[in-house]
């Protein structure tokens, strides 16, 4: 076991024992079959500038001088390939994002073990002694950590959860879909808050259609804006269908009027007008908020029955906890959860377990106001109705409680400042 | 109908002197905040004995370290912009560890020193008040500790609002106290009026060290960037950040002058030496009358929590951009006991400081200030450097004009300070 500090520095030696230069950066090669990327050629600075050379030509790597095998003028220059990482240059010192924890971290030093004759990255030190090794404390650190009987110093992430984000260039993820698809779309939205455009237009674009909904719904509406600049109108209007329809109107919002037309029109007719309806309403404003995919029944409804209708339609709803109860005109007579259905017997109508005094707001109650009263009926969501009583739609809680605990977008300017934004 | 009433709403906000109203107002929240944090108490006591002790020729200096403000400021800015990426996330990365901690630990001690100028000033404050010090200080630390840790955006813009207000009585006092506007006015552009002895060459490089550490913070070039980071890249984005820096160094420098040029027609004109609160609350008195004391007191007292508050913050945020806080350390909970620890170690640092008997606010001020100035260089030396990088900038990399303003200006920070220390030390 070795660290990339611990051997940048180090002596080249010719193969007559003169010092051709000391080693500045190693390069690994990656492998689609292995895990692990290994150690292909180093970077050695000498009098005449930097040279690569190759791996094989090397007598010894993890020693304190590094003899070549033959002389050095006879070793031919090493040939970058596409998959190469140059692990000073590019990963050490930088952001790289962890995939299994699912956040951003900066790689303080890089272990290599050999393995069969080669050398191979295994892990990314991301601890504090990472940072006290680099600046030559590691006993100093190792002693206190012991001392105090705590590991914090310690922490590192096997290469197998690394994705190094390679700036200023474009970054190629390695096997992003798969791992991506297992992070839930909060933590792909910290992760982008966390990355830089180049980096996270890549990533947006691996993303299918649905993870990139899902994703885009944790961030703010103008950073779902900019994050989409420079998708294509379709695609666009494909994530819109697939948004709730209530952030697919804040989305829409944050475009230019021409845009949000032609995106609109672009979309399922089903979808888009879902949306015009939310639309005509403030932002901040129960219309604004609401969604219209709620679950309602009719009163002369059996348990069982309804039981069976929320099967076929519980699929499109955003939250089928409650069941509003409305008349032939969508007037909002009575609501139910999940819970006093299933407790009901079969064949009880519905009339006899709803609760028939409903907390509902208006379509333009402020978002506040909403915040209040799903916290004080401690609510999942609160219905929306208008001056007659039809309901409209739900307001679910997070939409309601989104202004006082803002989304992960936000977190990053100190939080007495937030309120500036 | 549906399209129409859509179409309505957005045209109203699409109209063209509305989005602009709104862009810049959403740029000059936080740009605001950051130039009247850069006048906190420190500065307070670093302008008034600036003009106490030298009057208007001291003036003249602002008049090169606005734009130098403005400049640099400005870089950060655009830097972040530019990135992403913060002025000690791209030191990190480009220059390593080592570098990174040297510069840590000269931002590390120039943010103790002025936080510990903060503490002073309320020492000073209760001593005016007549409050038992150490109870007033302990609670002082206590509220800043509770806001650092929990925030509430209410108490910080009414704190703002008084700090503002507090600022506005030196203008209305230096209004009020007859200056010679023609000398105050001429000397922006050469010092003159005054007898050049040594002695006050000597007390125009000290002090002079001292006004621009204090207009010119490390902590806020690191500070910048943080309101930077979310915005979104275009050629207007940079436009108006690039104004709004512009207009916060002015803004900034424009109260400095109305402090000094009221300390100078009330203090320096009668030859009054600064030492305590009393006598610099003497420069408001135009305007306050008998209250000045009292106004004085509260005034540098909400400016002292400002700097109380935003400083530490700074320090905390640089460490964790430095070193990858949030990387080592596993959960929010660790995240934020690390920098709960930060604040501790800052706040009770600077108190015990602020203990050791025969410190005045004002000489501890001019110091901790000299003090920030003379680690400007070493920071300015990688923000010049990576803001002129091709590479890391592209098309939006330095002028000539920016480049080298800054960089002659360096040298010459690099000068003052070798001479400064020299008179120090040699008592000149």
């Amino acid at each position: 076991m070795a660290f990339i500090s611990e051997l940048t520095g180090r002596p080249v030696t010719d193969f007559d024992g003169t010092q051709i230069g000391v080693v500045k950066d190693l390069v690994a090669r990656s492998y689609k079959e292995f895990t692990h990327p290994v150690v292909d050629a180093i970077v050695v600075h000498g009098k005449a500038g930097d040279r690569a050379v190759p791996y094989s030509d090397l007598a010894a790597l993890l020693s304190a001088a590094i003899p070549l095998k033959r002389p050095a003028a006879s070793i031919p220059a090493y040939e970058f390939g596409e998959n190469d990482i140059r692990l000073v240059d590019d990963v050490l010192d930088k952001q790289i994002l962890d995939t299994d924890g699912a956040r951003v971290v900066r790689v303080n030093d890089i272990e290599l073990v050999r393995v069969n004759g080669n050398v191979v990255v295994s892990n990314v030190d991301i601890g504090m002694l990472g940072i006290l090794r680099r600046l030559g404390l590691e006993k100093l650190g190792r002693w206190t950590a012991k001392r105090f009987n705590t590991d914090l110093a310690v922490g590192s992430i096997s290469w197998e959860f690394v994705e190094p984000l390679i700036h200023d260039k474009s970054m190629r993820l390695k096997v992003p879909v798969e791992k991506l698809a297992e992070l839930h779309p909060s933590d792909i939205a910290e992760i982008i808050s966390d990355l830089s455009r180049a980096e996270h237009s890549d990533l947006l674009h691996k993303l299918d259609i649905k993870q990139l909904a899902d994703t885009l719904e944790e961030v703010e509406p103008d950073f779902q804006a900019d994050l989409l600049e420079h998708f294509t109108d379709e695609k666009v209007a494909d994530v819109l269908e697939e948004m709730s329809p209530d952030e697919a109107a804040d989305l829409l919002n944050e475009f230019s009027p021409e845009r949000s037309q032609d995106l609109l029109k672009l979309m399922e007719t089903e979808e888009a007008d879902e949306v015009r309806e939310l639309l005509r309403y403030d932002e901040d404003t129960a219309g604004g908020l609401m969604t219209t995919e709620y679950v309602s029944v009719f009163p002369d409804m059996t348990a069982a029955e309804t039981i069976d209708h929320l099967r076929k339609v519980g699929e499109d709803a955003e939250l089928v906890y409650y069941v509003y109860v409305t008349d032939n005109q969508e007037h909002l007579i009575g609501v139910f959860s999940l819970s006093d259905l299933i407790v009901a017997k079969p064949d009880t109508p519905i009339l006899e377990f709803m609760h028939k005094r409903v907390v509902s707001v208006e379509l333009d109650t402020e978002q506040d106001e909403i915040a209040q009263i799903v916290a004080k009926y401690n609510l999942i969501a609160v219905p929306v109705v208008d001056a007659e009583g039809r309901i409209h739609g739900i307001v679910t809680s997070d939409d309601a409680l989104d202004k006082i605990l803002p989304t992960a977008w936000k977190k990053r300017l100190p939080h007495f400042f937030g309120a500036l934004e | 109908m549906m399209e129409k009433l859509i179409l309505m709403r957005d045209r109203w906000a699409a109209t063209p002197w509305v989005r602009q109203a709104v862009v810049l107002f959403s740029v000059f929240g936080p740009a605001t905040i950051a130039a009247m944090a850069d006048n906190d108490a420190g500065g307070v006591a670093t302008y008034s004995i600036a003009g106490a002790t030298l009057g208007y020729p001291i003036l003249f200096l602002l008049f090169i370290i606005t734009p130098l403000l403005g400049i640099t400021q400005e870089m950060g800015m655009r830097l972040t912009l530019v990135t992403r990426r913060g002025l000690a996330d791209l030191i990190r990365e480009k220059y390593g560890v080592k570098v990174s901690l040297f510069i840590f630990l000269g931002l590390f001690i120039a943010n103790l020193g002025t936080i510990t100028t903060e503490v002073s000033a309320i020492r000073t404050v209760s001593g005016m008040l007549h409050i038992p010090v150490w109870p007033f200080v302990v609670i002082m630390l206590l509220i800043a500790f509770a806001f650092i840790t929990k925030g509430n955006y209410k108490l910080t813009q009414s704190i703002m609002l008084i700090v503002s207000l507090f600022y506005l009585t030196y203008i209305i006092s230096a209004a009020k106290a007859n200056p010679d506007w023609g000398l105050a006015f001429s000397n922006l552009f050469y010092p003159h009026g005054v007898v050049w002895t040594q002695q006050y060459l000597v007390s125009y490089l000290v002090i002079g060290m001292g006004v621009l550490g204090t207009t010119i913070t490390p902590w806020g070039q690191f500070f910048i960037s943080s309101f930077a980071f979310d915005k979104k890249i275009d050629k207007d984005t940079l436009k108006y950040s690039q104004f709004e820096t512009y207009w916060g160094a002015f803004l900034t420098d424009f109260f400095s002058f109305f402090m000094i040029v009221a300390t100078a027609s009330t203090l320096f004109v009668r030859g009054i030496v600064l030492t305590s609160g009393e006598q610099a609350a003497e420069a408001i008195r135009p305007f306050a009358g008998d209250l000045a004391g009292t106004l004085f007191a509260i005034g540098i007292l909400a400016a002292a929590f400002m700097g109380l508050v935003i400083v530490p913050l700074s320090t905390a945020y640089a460490f964790s951009e430095f070193f990858g806080l949030s990387g080592s350390l596993d959960s929010d909970y660790q995240k934020s006991k690390t920098f709960y620890i930060l604040f501790i170690v800052q706040l009770v640092a600077a108190a015990s400081i602020t203990a050791i008997p025969g410190i005045s606010l004002f000489h501890f001020a001019i110091a901790t200030q000299t003090l920030n100035a003379m680690i400007l260089p070493l920071v300015f030396f990688y923000l010049i450097k990576l803001t002129s990088s091709k590479k890391i900038m592209g098309e939006h990399a330095n002028n000539g004009f920016q480049k080298n303003f800054t960089t002659i200006a360096s040298v010459f920070i690099v000068i003052a300070s070798a001479f400064t220390v020299i008179a120090v030390v040699f008592k000149w």
